[in-house]
C-alpha cells in the first residue's frame, strides 16, 4: 500500500514536471492553410514585459498576414543564448521550426543539420537585393560557400564618448578621421585616478567579448585574423602587435578601465555615471545612457587616411525544411520582412540599424536619427563592415585562445608579441587537427 | 533408503531448489532498480567516457575516431598544464588549512561551556548553504569598492584588495571562501571522532600525571588518525574537483589565473565544441584522483592507529 | 582548565558530593542544574566567539543588504545597519525573474529523487544485506566502485544519454540519473546488517514475503537510518549545479542553483536585489537544517568514522 501511494505520487509528479516544457510544430491543414513556426529570442510575449523588436515583428507578422491570408505564423520566444541547442535537440525529435533566430556565430554548426534550407540560389533573385547587404552580413550568413541565412538584425562597434568630459578638459571632439594615437592622447587627459575616472574601458574577461573589439582594433591596422584559406593564423603580425600595445601602454598609463565582468553592464553604468571618457560599443547600448550627454564617432584608425573598418555581429534567419509547402511559405514571409520599407518601418519602432544599406537612402530615415540619437552614425558606420569572422567550427577555440592572450598582454603577464604569438601557434595547432 | 524417505529427500530437494530459485529471482527483483539506474548513469557512461577520449565530437553532430590524437595534443597544451598546476595549488592550500582548522575547531566545541550549542550550529551552518549562495556572499563581502573586507582591512590600513578581480589573489580568495564554507564539516567529523574516545583512557593518562599537550599528541591525535585519514583522502578529492566556485566567480580569470582542471574540461565540452579532449581531460583527472587517493591510504595504513 | 573531554556525567560520583559543592559555591554558582565542568566564561570562548563571527558575518552582513536601497549598498564606508529598509527588494526578484518557478522546480525534483532513493535504495539495500542472490558480491563491489569516480569523468557520455532519451531542458534530465545513488545503498545495506535477524526469520517462518518483511518490519526500525539518506539526499539534489548547469537552458524550468546563477549575472550591480534572492535560496535548506540537524550531523559523522 505504501508503495503503491509512494509509485503513484511519483508518477503523478512527474506528469507534473513534464508540463514545464514543450514545442508545438505545425503541419499543414487540409485546406490549404500554410502554419509556420518562427522561434524569436525578442522579449517574451506578455505578461513578462513588452520589448519593442517583439511589438514591431508581431506588427509585421500581422501585416503579412493581411496580405497572405493563407499563411499562419506563430511565434515562439526562445533565448537566444540558447537557439542553437534548442534547434539541435528539436532537429532529433523531428520538432524543428519552420524559421528560427541564430546568431551569426551559430552558423557553422547549424550548417551541419541536413534539414537546413540552402539559400544560395534563392538569394541570386532580385527581390532579395542581396548585394545590398554588407559584406561583413553576407559573410556571416555564408558557410562553405552556401548561403544558409538571410541577415535579421545588425550592428557595429563604433566609439560612444561623454561630451562633457571631453569639454571640461578642452579637448576636441573626435572627428571622423581621428587616430588611435588621438584617442589615446583624449583618454590620458579625461583620465583622473582622484576621482576614479577612466579614459576608456576594455572588456577583459577573456570571452568573445575581448575578442571582437580586439579584432576590429587588428582590422583597422591592417591586420588579418587568420590566412586566406583560413589554414594559419595571421593575427601576430606587426598589425596585430600593433593594436595590442596601444591597448597596453593606455593600460600602463592607467587610462584604460580593465572590465572583468562585460556581460554585466559594469562600464555601462560606469559611463553613465561620467566615470568613463569614452566607451567602445554598439547601437543597443545607446539607451543605457540617458544621464550622460553623449556623442558617437566611428572607429579610429592607425594611421592618417587609414582604415577606419569596424565589425559587426549579424544575425540570421534560418530556415528549416519542413515541406516545399512551408519552405515556400517561409521564404515569402523573410522577403517580405526584408522589403526596405519594412526594415524602415522596424528600425524606427525599435532603434535596431536597418539591415540594407538602401534603407539609408530612403527619405523617412531622417527621423531614424532624431529618434535615436547617435544611431544614425552606426548605420552610417554600416559602410566600414568589410570583413566578418571566419565561419569555421574551429572559430570557438581559436577566439578562447586569443582572448586569453590578450588578457595576459593587457595584465602584463606577456609582451603583446609573445602573447600574440601564443595564441596564433594554438589556432594553428586548432586549424590543423579541425577543432 | 525406503522408498518414502527417498521421495521425501527429493521434495526436499525440490523445496530447498525452489526456496534458492527465489532467493535469486526475489534479491534481484530488489535490487534491480536501482542496480540497473547506476549501470545506466554510472558504469555504463564511465567506460563510454574511455571511448569518447579517443573521438571527437562537438556534442550535435555524430562524432569520428582520432585515435590518440587527444592525448597527444594534450601534452603539449599549455592552459592544461597551468589547470593542473591551479588545482594542485588550490588543494594543497584547502585540505590543510580545513582539515587543521577544523580539528581545532572541533577540540574548542568539545567542551562544555556555555553557548558551545550555539557556537556549534553557527560553525555548522554555512556546510549546508550551496556553493553558489557561499558565492554570492562572498561576491559582495569581498567587493573591491562596496565590500565589507576590504572596509575592515583598511581600517587597520591595509589593501584595498582585488580578491576576485585580482590575478594573483583570486585563487587565494577561493581558498578562503572554501574553507569558510567546509569547515564545519570537518569539524562535525572530528566532533564525533573526539567523543568516541574512551574516556577511560583520558583519565588513566591524566593520572598518571599526563599534561594537556602531552595527552594530546600522544592520546588524542593518534586516536583521530582515522578521522584524520578520511577527512585528507575526502577534502582532496573535492578539491581536485573545484568547478562550481570558478564558473561562478571568474569563469578561470582574471586572464588565466583560476583556471582549474575541472572548469576548463566543462570549457572546452560545452564552450567550444570538442568534448572527446575533454573526456580525455576526465580521465586523467579520474587516474590523478584514485593515484593520489591510493597513496594517501598507504601512508594512512602505515600512520594511523586503528583502536580495535 | 578543564581541558578534559570527559563529559561530566561520566565523573565517578565520589567526586560530587563535598568537593563539587565547593566548587560551586566558591564559582556563586546559581541554583540552576548547571554540571560541573560547564564554566560560564572559559578562555576557550575567546577562541570561539572570533570563529563563530567569522561564521556569522557574511550571512548577516547579505541580511543586511538584502534590505537596503540600491543607493546605500553602493556607499562608502559600507553600511552596516541600513537607515531605509526596502523590503521590496523581495518582491522585485520575485517579480524580474522566475524564481517561484526555479523553487517549484526544485522543489519537485529534491522531492522525487529522495523518495526514489528512499524506495529504491531500501530494496536494494535489503537485497545486499539480506538476500544471497547470485553475484551479489560483485555487483555489489561495483556500485561501490562507483562512489569513488568523480562526476566530471561520466558528466559527457551522461549528457549525451540524456539528450537521446529527449529529457534535455526537462526536469526528468535532472530526476532520472540520481534516482537511486550507491551512497544510499550502501548506508542502508550496512545499517539493515545492524539490525537482529531474527525478527525477519520468525515473519519469514510465519509465511511473509520478503517484501512485506521489509516493509512491515525492517523500514520501521530503520528510521534514523532513512532519515540520514533523506536529508543528505535533499541536500545534495537541492544544492547541485553543474548537472543543471549543462542540461537546462530554458529560465522556466532551471533550478534554483542554476536560476540564482543567471540572476547574478544580469543584476551583478544590484546587490540589494541579489542578496534577497540569495537569503530566500537558502531558507527551505535552513528551515530544514534546524528541524533535522541530528540526521545532518549523523549522515556526516557516520561517513566520516566507517572512513
Amino acid at each position: 500500500m505504501k508503495k503503491l501511494c509512494v509509485a503513484a505520487s511519483i508518477a503523478v509528479v512527474m506528469l507534473l514536471a513534464a508540463c514545464s516544457s514543450g514545442t508545438s510544430a505545425g503541419s499543414p491543414s487540409s485546406n490549404g492553410v500554410v502554419k509556420l513556426v518562427l522561434w524569436m529570442g525578442y522579449t517574451p510575449p506578455p505578461p513578462a514585459s513588452q520589448g519593442a523588436e517583439y511589438e514591431s515583428l508581431k506588427g509585421l507578422v500581422a501585416d503579412f498576414t493581411r496580405l497572405h491570408p493563407k499563411i499562419h505564423i506563430q511565434m515562439e520566444y526562445v533565448d537566444n543564448d540558447y537557439a542553437l541547442q534548442k534547434v539541435t535537440v528539436a532537429l532529433q525529435g523531428g520538432e524543428q521550426p519552420d524559421i528560427s533566430y541564430q546568431y551569426g556565430t551559430n552558423m557553422p554548426q547549424v550548417a551541419q543539420a541536413p534539414e537546413v534550407v540552402n539559400l544560395t540560389q534563392t538569394v541570386k533573385q532580385p527581390a532579395y537585393g542581396w548585394s545590398d547587404f554588407t559584406p561583413g552580413e553576407r559573410d556571416v550568413a555564408t558557410v562553405g560557400g552556401k548561403v544558409l541565412g538571410i541577415p535579421a538584425l545588425v550592428d557595429n562597434l563604433a566609439v560612444v564618448y561623454n561630451k562633457t568630459l571631453f569639454a571640461q578638459h578642452h579637448l576636441a571632439p573626435p572627428g571622423p578621421d581621428w587616430t588611435w594615437s588621438q584617442l589615446a592622447a583624449d583618454a590620458k587627459a579625461i583620465t583622473d585616478p582622484a576621482k576614479k575616472i577612466f579614459g576608456l574601458t576594455f572588456p577583459a574577461d577573456g570571452s568573445e567579448t575581448t575578442v571582437w573589439e580586439y579584432e576590429a582594433m587588428l582590422w583597422e591596422a591592417g591586420g588579418h585574423l587568420l590566412t586566406p584559406g583560413n589554414s594559419k593564423a595571421a593575427f601576430n603580425s606587426p598589425a596585430g602587435v600593433q593594436a595590442l600595445q596601444l591597448l597596453r601602454s593606455m593600460q600602463q598609463a592607467h587610462s584604460l578601465y580593465l572590465d572583468f565582468h562585460p556581460d554585466a553592464g559594469t562600464s555601462e553604468s560606469l559611463f553613465n555615471s561620467g566615470k568613463l571618457g569614452m566607451i567602445i560599443t554598439g547601437p543597443w547600448d545607446l539607451s543605457s545612457f540617458p544621464a550622460v550627454h553623449y556623442g558617437v564617432q566611428i572607429m579610429p584608425s592607425f594611421t592618417a587616411g587609414g582604415s577606419h573598418q569596424t565589425i559587426s555581429g549579424p544575425d540570421n534567419w534560418v530556415v528549416f525544411n519542413n515541406g516545399p509547402a512551408r519552405v515556400q511559405a517561409s521564404l515569402e514571409f523573410l522577403k517580405f520582412l526584408i522589403s526596405p520599407a519594412n526594415l524602415l518601418k522596424n528600425s524606427l519602432a525599435t532603434g535596431d540599424l536597418p539591415t540594407r544599406l538602401s534603407v539609408q537612402k530612403l527619405p523617412g530615415f531622417a527621423e531614424f536619427n532624431k529618434k535615436y540619437p547617435g544611431a544614425g552614425l552606426f548605420a552610417q558606420n554600416l559602410h566600414n563592415v568589410l570583413q566578418a569572422r571566419p565561419q569555421i567550427p574551429q572559430y570557438p577555440r581559436i577566439s578562447a585562445a586569443l582572448g586569453r592572450e590578450v588578457v595576459a598582454a593587457l595584465l602584463g603577464q606577456a609582451s603583446p608579441q609573445a602573447a600574440l604569438n601564443s595564441a596564433a601557434q594554438q589556432a594553428d595547432t586548432y586549424l590543423a587537427t579541425g577543432g | 533408503m525406503t522408498a518414502a524417505s527417498a521421495a521425501a529427500s527429493r521434495k526436499r530437494g525440490r523445496r530447498i531448489r525452489r526456496i534458492l530459485q527465489s532467493d535469486h529471482l526475489s534479491g534481484w527483483a530488489f535490487a534491480f532498480p536501482a542496480v540497473f539506474l547506476i549501470f545506466v548513469f554510472g558504469i555504463v557512461p564511465l567506460i563510454w567516457s574511455a571511448l569518447l577520449s579517443f573521438q571527437q565530437t562537438n556534442l550535435i553532430s555524430p562524432p569520428h575516431w582520432i585515435g590518440l590524437a587527444n592525448f597527444r595534443a594534450l601534452s603539449h597544451d599549455q592552459l592544461f598544464r597551468q589547470s593542473v598546476a591551479h588545482s594542485l595549488v588550490y588543494t594543497a592550500l584547502f585540505v590543510p588549512i580545513s582539515v587543521a582548522g577544523g580539528l581545532f575547531t572541533a577540540i574548542a566545541l568539545n567542551r562544555k561551556i556555555r553557548g558551545v550549542r550555539f557556537y556549534r550550529t553557527a560553525v555548522f551552518v554555512p556546510v549546508i548553504l550551496s556553493t553558489i549562495a557561499t558565492a554570492i556572499m562572498f561576491l559582495w563581502l569581498l567587493d573591491p569598492n562596496f565590500g565589507l573586507v576590504n572596509f575592515l582591512l583598511g581600517e587597520i590600513g591595509l589593501g584595498p584588495y582585488g580578491f576576485f578581480d585580482s590575478a594573483t589573489g583570486a585563487l587565494y580568495s577561493i581558498v578562503g571562501m572554501t574553507v569558510w564554507g567546509w569547515l564545519g564539516f570537518d569539524v562535525i567529523v572530528y566532533l564525533a571522532a573526539l567523543q568516541g574516545i574512551p574516556p577511560t583512557l583520558v583519565e588513566a593518562a591524566e593520572i598518571d600525571g599526563a599534561r594537556t599537550w602531552g595527552m594530546f599528541r600522544n592520546i588524542t591525535l593518534p586516536l583521530l588518525g582515522p578521522a584524520t585519514l578520511f577527512l585528507v583522502v575526502w577534502s582532496s578529492i573535492n578539491a581536485l574537483q573545484l568547478f562550481d566556485e570558478v564558473y561562478f566567480l571568474t569563469k578561470g580569470g582574471p586572464g588565466t589565473a583560476t583556471y582549474v582542471v575541472v572548469y576548463y574540461l566543462y570549457s572546452l565540452a560545452f564552450n567550444q565544441g570538442v568534448a572527446g579532449y575533454a573526456a580525455a581531460i576526465a580521465y586523467v583527472l579520474l587516474v590523478a584522483i584514485l593515484s593520489l587517493t591510493l597513496v594517501q591510504l598507504w601512508v594512512g595504513k602505515r600512520l594511523v592507529y586503528y583502536a580495535s | 582548565m578543564t581541558g578534559s573531554t570527559v563529559p561530566a556525567s561520566r565523573v565517578p560520583s565520589l567526586a560530587t558530593g563535598a568537593k563539587a559543592g565547593a566548587e560551586r559555591g566558591r564559582r556563586g554558582g546559581s541554583a540552576s542544574q548547571r554540571e560541573p565542568g560547564q564554566f560560564l566564561f572559559s578562555p576557550w570562548h575567546l577562541v570561539l566567539i572570533p570563529i563563530a563571527i567569522a561564521m556569522l558575518v557574511p550571512m548577516v552582513w547579505m541580511l543586511a543588504t538584502s534590505l537596503e536601497t540600491l543607493n546605500e549598498t553602493r556607499h562608502f564606508p559600507p553600511i552596516i545597519l541600513p537607515h531605509t529598509l526596502r523590503p521590496a527588494n523581495y518582491s522585485d526578484v520575485l517579480t524580474q525573474a522566475p524564481f517561484a518557478r526555479w523553487f517549484v522546480n526544485t522543489m519537485i525534483v529534491t522531492v522525487v529523487t529522495v523518495a526514489g532513493n528512499l524506495l529504491f535504495c531500501s530494496l536494494a539495500g535489503y537485497a545486499f544485506a539480506r538476500i544471497k542472490f547470485f553475484g551479489r558480491e560483485v555487483v555489489f563491489v561495483l556500485i561501490l566502485a562507483t562512489l569513488m569516480i568523480p562526476f566530471q569523468v561520466v558528466m559527457i557520455p551522461t549528457f549525451i544519454i540524456v539528450k537521446d532519451l529527449g529529457m534535455i531542458n526537462t526536469l526528468y534530465a535532472l530526476i532520472v540519473p540520481n534516482l537511486a545513488g550507491a551512497f544510499g545503498i550502501f548506508l542502508l545495506r550496512q545499517f539493515f546488517r545492524t539490525l537482529p535477524v531474527e525478527l525477519e526469520e520468525a515473519a519469514r517462518i510465519d509465511g511473509a514475503s520478503r517484501l512485506s518483511v521489509l516493509f512491515k518490519i525492517v523500514l520501521p526500525l530503520s528510521g534514523p537510518a532513512l532519515a540520514t539518506l533523506a536529508v543528505i539526499t535533499f541536500l545534495w539534489t537541492w544544492n547541485d549545479f553543474l548537472w543543471p548547469l549543462i542540461t537546462i537552458y530554458t529560465p522556466n524550468n532551471m533550478t534554483l542553483q542554476l536560476g540564482l546563477a543567471t540572476f547574478e549575472g544580469t543584476h551583478q550591480t544590484s546587490f540589494n536585489l541579489l542578496m534577497a534572492a540569495n537569503v530566500m535560496s537558502m531558507l527551505p535548506v535552513l528551515l530544514l537544517f534546524f528541524l533535522a540537524q541530528r540526521y545532518f550531523i549523523r549522515g556526516i559523522a557516520t561517513s566520516g568514522l566507517k572512513g
